[in-house]
């Protein structure tokens, strides 16, 4: 089978057992791979109910047709599992070379099952399996299991793991990949933890058939060219994904003191270019692509960062600056630093600690409950509250269960500052000011997700995506259109890059990854014929397992929501006075329902599980 | 007829960036013309090959307390209207 080993590892840690299983055509042709895979394989063999941090869950590792080339981030994986923040399906991508690692070793998918009775690592290689003491590994950092796992092996071999936050369960720890990519959402790092799986080493020669390799040499060449000589990428090349900061907070859609409002005083201390002149050390890409958003940061004065960590990108500095009104960049790597260290999505870190801060500003925390005096914008109270959360010191251990957990232990109508879609953390797009992004923030599986559909900015123009019907400028805060424009862009941009897999900012218009492309790509791995309309329909099926997954755990459209506060106006920037009432969402929800060929509770009807070729739950 | 330009996150290469630049003109393209002047450069990275606006930046037009998108080069500018040139915002 071309771009496949065609083998499944499964490890189950309870009773320290390794098997295999085949893989066959029709199950990858089916799902593609990445998140399709574990979709299906936690639709499959996981009972509806299970507790996400029993031995129990699932976790699977999978890469993709893609993962054995070096091309724009196709050498990442999925990692998914049951999350423990939302109790829903969740799947977190990893970049870096992950996935191509995996199928190094053989296999195209790995799913850890179980629960070892003390610390363990996985080692694999194209050779064997073990499962290893890992008791000397517990307790420390990822930067420490880092060194000391390159230490114990030979070169070459990756390393995922999990800090202090994965192994003390905080609802939203990470798993990092050699300490400079993280699968930083859904909790998958607190499933790894309650695994007692501390870390998973790698190293493999195999190699994967390419069906076509001359077709997809030629391919990448003429999309590298025009990656470099188009200018569709070349400020995402100069300034990563810090050139969203800026315009983020000129649009008036950058979430700021925990979304109470959209633009930022101090933005001038943290946008793309302060960045770039006080902390930026250079950049670093992903194998095979010449975009190289990846920044690097090194400070000495007032904090030490080490460039090793790679740097904030702009969910990061968003999420630990103005949400939390500091405007300060290096106080940001640092605390990004120290999430990276200790195994936390800064994501829902930043947003959780907002979430606190607001408690504290009206009284609801006060600083004996927080065991701290925590105000807006300091950076060492940012920092200890970071801390105690990895730990679970104080009042980090409540903190450390997400904001929805949280609100509703502290009540005292905190609920209504909980920044959550269906439990995950709100990302650092505010959907005001885009009504397409809060129709998928409302309505993506694993919640709220910021790389769930297209962005409403990129339709602001013509011929925006062809291929998709889009040719026609869409307003980014008008209703009209978007809950097709969403349900399309879930299931391409959402769900299939994560497929085969591929890096989604090269596949955002303008840029070079066009839909045609991604099937021509995924043709000259396989040796398939699939067409766009089968390729898209691919990504509709697993969008929909995902829903069918959720359903099953008791799912509807009550989930399918936004926090209150976006009811509330904009105070100010160019968004302002932009809402999304109840009453828009659920015009919204009605109309991408009868998209989707879902009833009014949202759930997928008979006529559409058989025109995708899937069974009710 | 003098409209103020400025830059966030763009053409860092070109030494533009927190640089407040005032201009006379009347269109976009007049505008763009007129800046090429003082930033040598600029205009084949925000023209396409095709004569048009580069699709991968947006130029957001402030009139009064009225803002928009001029996407056309022919977008008309009038005295006291600020122009900013950003990166297309994608998701990430
Ligand atoms: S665009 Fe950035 S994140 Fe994506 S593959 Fe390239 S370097 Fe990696």
């Amino acid at each position: 089978m071309y771009g496949f080993q065609g083998t499944m590892l499964i490890v189950d840690l309870t009773q320290g057992k390794v098997l295999t299983e085949k893989l066959d055509e029709r199950f990858t042709r089916n799902h593609i791979g990445g998140v399709g895979f574990g979709i299906r394989l936690l639709y499959d063999r996981l009972e509806p109910g299970v507790d996400p941090l029993s031995p129990e869950n699932m976790l699977v590792f999978a890469s993709g047709p893609l993962s054995a080339l070096g091309f724009m981030g196709s050498t990442g994986m999925s990692i998914v599992s049951k999350s423990p923040l939302t109790e829903l399906i969740g799947d977190s991508d990893l970049r870096g070379s992950f996935g191509r690692d995996l199928k190094s070793c053989g296999y195209d998918a790995l799913i850890v099952r179980g629960s070892a009775k003390s610390p363990v690592y996985l080692e694999l290689t194209d050779r064997s399996v073990q499962i290893k003491d890992a008791g000397d590994l517990w307790g420390k950092t990822t930067a420490e299991v880092q060194s000391i796992l390159s230490r114990r092996n030979e070169k070459g071999f990756r390393i995922l793991s999990i800090g202090p936050a994965g192994e003390k369960l905080v609802k939203y720890a990470c798993i990092s990949g050699d300490v400079r990519f993280f699968a930083g959402r859904l909790g998958m790092g607190a499933v790894m933890g309650a695994k007692n799986l501390k870390a998973i080493v790698m190293k493999g020669e195999k190699e994967t058939p390419i069906a076509d390799p001359q077709a997809m040499k030629n391919l990448m060449k003429e999309i590298h060219y025009e990656v470099l000589h188009d200018g569709s990428c070349d400020t995402l090349s100069k300034y990563g994904t810090w050139n969203n900061t800026g315009p983020s907070n000129l649009k008036g859609t950058l979430p700021t003191k925990n979304f109470q409002r959209t633009t930022f005083d101090e933005i001038d201390q943290i946008d793309g270019d302060a960045m770039l002149s006080r902390i930026s050390a250079g950049d670093r890409t992903c194998p095979g692509c010449p975009i190289g958003c990846r920044r690097v940061v090194k400070s000495e004065q007032p904090y030490r960062i080490s460039p090793q960590y790679g740097g904030p990108q702009y969910e990061t500095v968003a999420a630990l600056g103005p949400t939390v009104l500091l405007g300060d960049a290096v106080a940001i790597a640092k605390a990004n630093e120290l999430c990276n260290l200790y195994g936390l999505d800064t994501i829902s870190t930043g947003v959780t600690i907002a979430f606190a801060m607001e408690c504290s500003e009206k009284g609801v925390l006060t600083d004996k409950d927080l065991g701290m005096h925590l105000k807006w914008g300091d950076p060492e109270g940012i920092l200890q509250i970071i801390r105690m959360i990895a730990f679970r010191e104080g009042a980090g251990d409540v903190l450390a269960e997400g904001v929805k957990r949280a609100s509703e232990k502290i009540g005292r109508g905190s609920e209504e500052w909980a920044m959550h879609v269906k439990g995950l953390e709100i990302p650092m797009h505010d959907p005001r000011g885009k009504k397409g992004i809060a129709l998928a923030y409302a309505t993506a599986i694993k919640g709220a997700d910021h790389e769930s559909a297209m962005h409403d900015d990129v339709f602001e123009r013509e011929n925006a995506l062809p291929e998709l019907g889009y040719v026609k400028p869409m307003g980014r805060k008008e209703y009209q259109g978007k809950p097709l424009l969403v349900k399309k862009t879930q299931d391409l941009w959402g769900i299939l890059s994560d497929a085969l897999p591929i890096c989604k900012f090269p596949m955002a218009p303008p840029r070079p990854l066009k839909p045609n492309r991604l099937v021509s790509a995924l043709n000259f791995v396989t040796g398939w014929d699939v067409s766009l309309e089968e390729f898209l329909r691919v990504g509709e099926r697993i969008f929909n397992l995902g829903r069918l997954f959720n359903v099953r755990e008791g799912a509807d459209r009550t989930l399918d929501m936004l926090p209150n506060r976006f009811s509330e106006p904009t105070p100010g920037g160019a968004s302002t006075g932009e809402t999304i009432t109840k009453e828009n969402l659920e015009r919204m929800l009605d109309e991408y329902y009868d998209h989707r060929g879902w009833s009014k509770d949202g759930v997928p009807t008979e006529e559409t599980l058989k025109r995708l070729e899937l069974k009710a739950p | 007829m003098a409209v103020t330009v400025r830059f966030v996150s763009v053409f860092r290469d070109l030494g533009v960036s927190r640089r407040l630049f005032v201009v006379e003109a009347e269109t976009l393209e007049k505008t763009i013309d007129k800046l090429e002047v003082q930033i040598p450069g600029l205009k084949e990275k925000l023209v396409d090959s095709h004569g048009r606006l580069h699709p991968a930046y947006q130029v957001i037009h402030t009139k009064g307390n009225r803002q928009g998108l001029c996407s056309k080069l022919d977008c008309p500018i009038a005295d006291g209207d600020e122009i900013v040139i950003t990166p297309l915002i994608s998701g990430g």
